[in-house]
Parts: structure tokens; sequence; C-alpha cells
């Protein structure tokens, strides 16, 4: 914990009095939120499994996974959070601490962060801003020291403005990815950060440990990939249920959270088999891409694609708060610790599909997991998501809309904000697209 | 007489039983029983490990040529296929390789450019290795008046196709000479130790052929393959695909599907020859001839179907939906 006393560089001093009243207030009224989305998630699918409760419950961000994480601290484990999908969690879960992501997806906060930095900023970093200024997420508060990869600009200084508060290390990432002189440049920031988190957890990391880090994550990966396989026929489960499960991997715990969705998977399977689907199979396939959509906030749009009229079901996603957060296992090849570490290096940095990196070719991992996607998912209509502030993926916008015309699948641009305030805007241009992907699919 | 052919009759029933047992290796595979490539690899070099033996149990010197045959024949259809598979070097490799895992020491890796440099060079490499036998010939100018030309290169003291063959030569051999080590009845050799003592002279040559096996086997220990980079042999193999008319040459190739790729790298890092061009190039069929189709990067690849090994344009294996990497190897 940071000295109280030191000089805050960024954020404003406020009265205890009135962090309280508003974290109350944002948190009764987000609590509200989130039980309205699982209720509407509910409503949408009559025979939604049973093994989604779990789900459910892990969604409450202020209900049982915070007060099960107090109670790990309590036993003198450490919490380390991270903004972006680039930190290790490997070395993290080998030192025997929690790793949780902490970004926030809550409306009401990111007025807040407009008295830090400017209302052009990225709503995500503003909203996180503000979270931790009425210190609202339970996450965010219970993590001893955050990982902060600087990736866009939003996420480089929003790590220098929460250093008022908390222990951050900065990972510096290269933005080109794919030449050697980058994985070596990252791979010694992954050693670093190694070290780090050793020193900082008291724990060795040790070649055992990290194995059993990598097998857990590896089987989380098996039981994330059999789900998205499942979504590949017939919808046999709403976009928005799945976006949730991949979701709750972020702060759930990794060995519960596989079984779970294992789980979850057979009970899918025997959907398959009922041929119980949970909207006519000719509803219109929709994947989003861009910007990452957090939980519980920011579910406007696969709200507003699952049930507007027509109906739209989103079957898959290129996002990092989505399938991007477990598709990619590290490869070992030989059980050394060297090995690993250079595995969980390359993992992190070469699969990427980030926005924020370029390569030879520019980002054409990104364009050919869209492609791919496409046409293994048979996608029929992609919405292009990103949030006002969000350069990178904006300006690759372009390229993605040219490569996807040259195969024929219509993309839509939607830009929108951290606000409640245009869904009914957004519901018409939501609309409209799926209306013409009737219409084509019809044709 | 009758007892030589009933030791014809049991070798070939032993090479047949080898043979039936490779058949049925392939059939494992192929229905995708066998979850882990590199245990098969490591079969069915066994396999050619014993059926090598047998032949040249013949005699030493005619299973040569039968071997030259088969290797070209299998070189036109099935490119490196033989390096990765069936030569008995590359078992003794790999042998040491399992053993270096099993010691958890790390493996080094070449730099880049000494390993592109050795990939180019190997020509140049194996033209001295094949000329070293005709100078040293013919500073022996006695032997020049005993016999032909002809005769001499391809059957006297310094076989140049025998160099090219040498690492072909499996650890344990039915015949004993200088170059061979006679533990407990079982004779051991080496590649291209005989052709070290017979061209400096068996004192010297002794000393040098130890460090030769010394160098090449500690080599060989901490570097994946190191010997295969420039192999002889191998770039002989490969030499028959460089033709750019044979398009369809090698029969056996690895295919990348470009879209499916995100290029993560762990083809290139698990790649015990350090082939680049599998991460390298866009999509498609795999152009270079210094991969030996060990199919490592196959089934290390994790995306489904990225990476695929095609017998001409049927798959014989592609990369699964990888779930659980290997625990011993």
């Amino acid at each position: 914990m940071k000295n109280e006393t030191v000089e805050r560089k960024f954020l404003p001093e406020m009265p205890r009095k009135e962090i309280d009243e508003l974290k109350n207030t944002v948190k009764t009224a987000s609590q509200k939120i989130m039980a309205d989305n699982i209720e509407r998630m509910k409503k949408a699918d009559p025979h939604r499994p049973e093994a989604m409760k779990y789900f459910d419950e892990m969604a409450d961000l202020f209900g049982k996974r915070p007060k099960e994480i107090a109670a790990e601290k309590e036993k003198g484990k450490k919490v380390i959070g991270y903004f972006c999908l680039f930190a290790p969690t490997e070395l993290i879960l080998a030192a025997d601490a929690i790793p949780v992501r902490v970004n926030s997806g809550w409306y009401d906060t990111s007025k807040l962060g407009d008295r830090v930095v400017p209302v052009e900023v990225c709503p995500v970093i503003r909203s996180t801003i503000g979270a931790k200024m009425i210190e609202l997420s339970p996450f965010l508060e219970q993590s001893d020291a955050l990982i902060s990869v600087l990736t866009c600009d939003g996420m480089t200084k929003l790590s220098e403005i929460l250093s008022d508060v908390k222990t951050i290390w900065g990972m510096n990432v290269p933005r080109i990815k794919d030449s050697t002189q980058s994985l070596r440049f990252w791979s010694d920031e992954v050693r670093h950060m190694k070290t780090q988190i050793e020193q900082f957890t008291g724990n060795k990391i040790t070649r055992k440990k990290l194995k059993e880090a990598v097998e857990a994550t590896h089987r989380a990966t098996k039981a994330f990939r059999r789900l998205q396989d499942l979504r590949k026929g017939n919808p046999v489960i709403m976009g928005r249920d799945a976006m949730l499960v991949n979701q709750t991997f972020l702060w759930d715990d990794k060995q519960r959270w596989t079984e779970k969705t294992e789980a979850l998977c057979d009970a899918l399977d025997k959907r398959v088999q009922r041929k119980d689907w949970v909207c006519p199979p000719e509803t219109p396939r929709v994947m989003v891409t861009g910007t990452p959509m957090f939980w519980p906030d920011n579910w406007k749009l696969p709200t507003l694609v699952e049930e507007g009229n027509p109906q739209g079901v989103i079957v898959a996603d290129e996002q990092c708060s989505g399938e991007r957060v477990l598709n990619d296992p590290v490869g070992v090849d030989e059980w050394s610790m060297d090995d690993m570490l250079n595995a969980i290096s390359e993992r992190y940095l070469m699969a990427s599909t980030c926005p924020c990196f370029t390569s030879k070719d520019g980002n054409e991992d990104r364009i050919n997991w869209l492609l791919n996607k496409v046409k293994e998912w048979k996608i029929q209509g992609v919405i292009y998501y990103v949030v006002r502030g969000c350069m990178l993926y904006a300006m690759e916008y372009t390229r993605v809309k040219k490569t996807l015309d040259k195969i024929n699948v219509p993309v839509y641009y939607l830009d929108t904000e951290y606000t409640r305030e245009d869904v009914g805007q957004m519901k018409t241009r939501v609309e409209a697209f799926l209306e013409m992907l009737n219409a084509r699919i019809d044709m | 007489m009758s007892l030589e052919i009933l030791g014809d009759v049991l070798r070939l029933t032993v090479l047949a039983g080898l043979g039936a047992a490779g058949v049925l290796a392939v059939l494992i595979w192929k229905r995708n029983l066998a979850t882990r490539v590199t245990f098969l690899r490591f079969v069915i070099q066994l396999v050619a490990f014993a059926a090598i033996f047998y032949i040249f149990s013949y005699s030493a010197l005619i299973p040569m040529l039968y071997e030259l045959i088969v290797l070209f024949a299998l070189t036109i259809f099935l490119g490196r296929f033989f390096c990765g598979w069936l030569c008995p070097l590359g078992l003794i490799l790999d042998i040491e390789t399992l053993a270096r895992r099993a010691l958890k020491i790390r493996h080094r890796i070449l730099p880049d450019k000494l390993n592109i440099a050795l990939h180019k060079g190997r020509y140049l490499i194996a033209l001295v290795f094949l000329l070293t036998p005709v100078i040293l010939w013919m500073l022996d100018p006695q032997e020049i008046m005993v016999s032909p030309l002809m005769a001499k290169l391809l059957a006297g003291h310094y076989r140049p196709y025998g160099i090219l063959l040498d690492p072909m030569i499996p650890f344990i051999v039915p015949w004993s000479n200088t170059a061979t080590l006679n533990v407990v009845g079982v004779n051991f050799s080496y590649p291209y130790a005989q052709n070290i003592i017979t061209f400096t002279g068996t004192e010297i040559g002794v000393i040098f052929a130890v460090a030769f096996v010394a160098t090449t086997l500690v080599g060989g220990f901490l570097v994946r393959r190191v010997w295969c980079r420039f192999c002889p042999t191998g770039c002989s193999i490969a030499s028959v695909n460089q033709f750019k008319r044979l398009g369809s040459v090698p029969l056996l190739h690895i295919d990348k599907d470009e879209e499916k790729c995100t290029k993560c790298g762990v083809c290139k890092r698990v790649c015990p020859l350090q082939v680049n061009e599998v991460y390298d190039q866009k999509g498609g069929k795999i152009k270079t001839s210094q991969c030996m189709l060990c199919a490592r990067c196959v089934e290390m690849c994790p995306y489904e179907g990225t990476l695929k090994l095609k017998l001409g344009s049927k798959t014989v294996f592609k990369s699964r939906n990888w779930l659980k990497p290997s625990n011993i190897e």
C-alpha cells in the first residue's frame, strides 16, 4: 500500500463522505442493472441451462467472488490485478496469487473520470479512474499490485494516474510484434515480471508450480474452446450468455471455472441432440469485433442485438473481453523453466490480435482471425463496435471493411459512448442492420 | 549351406515382422489412435533402426548400394522424410534430446544467421566430404597402380558414396573393424569414425575419431539435431527437391492455412531444426529443403487444421484443437 501522505499527482482528494455517498449510489444502481441484465438473459432463452446459474452468481461483482477473494487475502494470499490481457497470468497463478482483471464497465463512473482526464479519452479509462476515485470496484480495491501493460495511449496514462494510490508494475510492450528483437525485449519484460511477482508475494515460482499453472490454463482453454465450437452450429446458447461465461474467467477461480464451463458444455451437447435451439436457426448470425465490452453496464449492444426486432444472435466475437481471453494456449515444447518462460512470452506477444500492434503486413493476424471466424462460424454480418476515443480500433476499420467486402460480408460501424442515452438511437441502427441481414438471407 | 539359407529366411522373417509393425504403427496413426506423433515417430525410428541393422547383417558393402537406391526412391516421393523418421543417426540425436529433457537441461539454439549459413553452405560441406576421399586417393599413388580408377572409387577404401551414406550406419553394427567398439559381443559403430581412421592412419585416426564422436555427441546433446542442419546425406536427399519444374515434389510436405494462423510462433520454437519458413511463409505448401518433416510443428500447433502434413493432396495428419502437450519428451 502506498503512503497516503504522498502528494497525489493526478487524482483529486475527495472527502470521505462524498466518496461513500457516491459509492453507495452507484453500487445500488449497478446491482439493479446487473440483476436486470441477468433477468433479461434468462427471459431471452426459456430453456436456459441450469449450469448458467453459477455464472450468474459469479457475475455479481459485489457478491460471492469478492467475498471469496477477501477470505483468501486474509489467509495471506496476494491479489494481483491487471488491465490488459498481456499480463502473464500463469506467473501470477504460479506464485500462489490471485489474478483479476480490473477494467471497469460502469457507465456512471466515467462521468467522475472526467474530473481527471478530458472527455475525449476512451471511456474504459475514464470509467476505471472514476471507479478508483469512489472505490467502487471490489477487485480493484482488493488488488495489492496492478500489472499495467502499456498497449494503447489510454492504458499507458491510466497506470500513471492510478500510481497515485496503487503499486503499479508497468510492462513495456513492443509495437512491432513479429521481429526477433521485439520478442527478446518482451521476454526480458516477462522474466523481470517473474522476479517482481516473486519478490512481492514472497513465493518462488518453481518449475513445478509454473507447469501446474500452465496446465491449469490449458484445461481452461480446452473448456473454452469447447464452448466456442458449440456456437459453430445452430445457436444453442445466447451470445450474451457465452460472453458472460468468457468474461467471468477474468475474475473467477480458474479451476472451478473450468469445471463449470465443462458442465455447461455437457448441458449444451444434450441440447444439440434435442435440437432445442435458442432461436430459429435462420436468425442472422452476428459477430462483434472492436473495443472490449465490460460487464455489467456496457452490455447494451449484445442486449440490443439479441432482443431486437428482427432478432440476431451473436455467435462469435473478437474482443479482449471475450474470445481473446483464452483462445491461445501456451505451447510448451520442453518443460524446463527457460522454455516455459519463452512459451509464455510468445503466447502473450505473438498470438495477440490487439490493434496496438503492427507488423510487416500490418495487423494481419487480426484480419486472418476475422476471416477465419466468418468462415468457420458462418457469420452473416459483423458489427464493428467502437467507443469514442478508442483510436486504434477506429483506425483499423477501413482495412477490416475492405477485407470483409471482398468476401461479401456486411460490416456495420457502430460508435457509442459509456452512456445509456443513445440506446434508443442505437436500437434503430442495430435493427436496421439486422433487417438488412434478414433480407440478404431471404435472397 | 542349408544353414545359411535358414539364416537368410530367419532374417527375412524378422524384417517382415518389423515391416508389419511399421505398417501397424502407420495404421494406428492414420486412425488417430496414437495421440502423439513424436511417440509414433520414435517407434518408427526404432523399427527402421532394426531393419537397417538386419539389412547390414548380410554384408557391409552391397546393402549400401541397396540403401542408396531405396534412399533416392524415397527422396523423389517423400522429401526429407527419411531424415526425420528413419535415419539411425537421427535416432541417436533424438535419444540424446530425450536424455536432455529428462535431465531438465535447456537446449541451446544456434543463432539464426549461423543456422541459415549452415543450411546454405551444406552443399559446400558435402563437397568437402566428397572430395576428401578422392584427393586422398590421388595422394596414394600405389593404389592407382593396382586397380582401375572406377573400381577404386566404387569399392576401394575411400568410397565417396559411402561418405554420403555414412549417417545411415546404425549405432550398433553386425561387423567389426578398426572403428567399431566391441562391448559384450555387441559392435558399436559411429558414422564417419571408420572413414576418419582410414584417411588419417590408425594411430592418430583413433584420436581424431574419438574427438569427432565426442564433439557431435555433445553438440547433439546441447543443440537439437545439430548434425541434420548440414548433413551431406540430408542435402543430397533435398537436392532432388530443388527442381522448380517438379512442383509436386516432394509429395510429403507441410501445408499451412494462412487464415487460421495467428502467428503465435509455436511452430518456430518447437522445430528441432530451427526452420523459420513454417512461421514466415504466408500459407500453402512450405517450400524449404531444410524441413525434415518430423511433424513436430503440426503436433504442437494449437489451432485446428492450421498446419497439415500432406501426402500429395491427401492430409495425413493435421494440427488438432490442441489440448495437452506431452509430458515425457
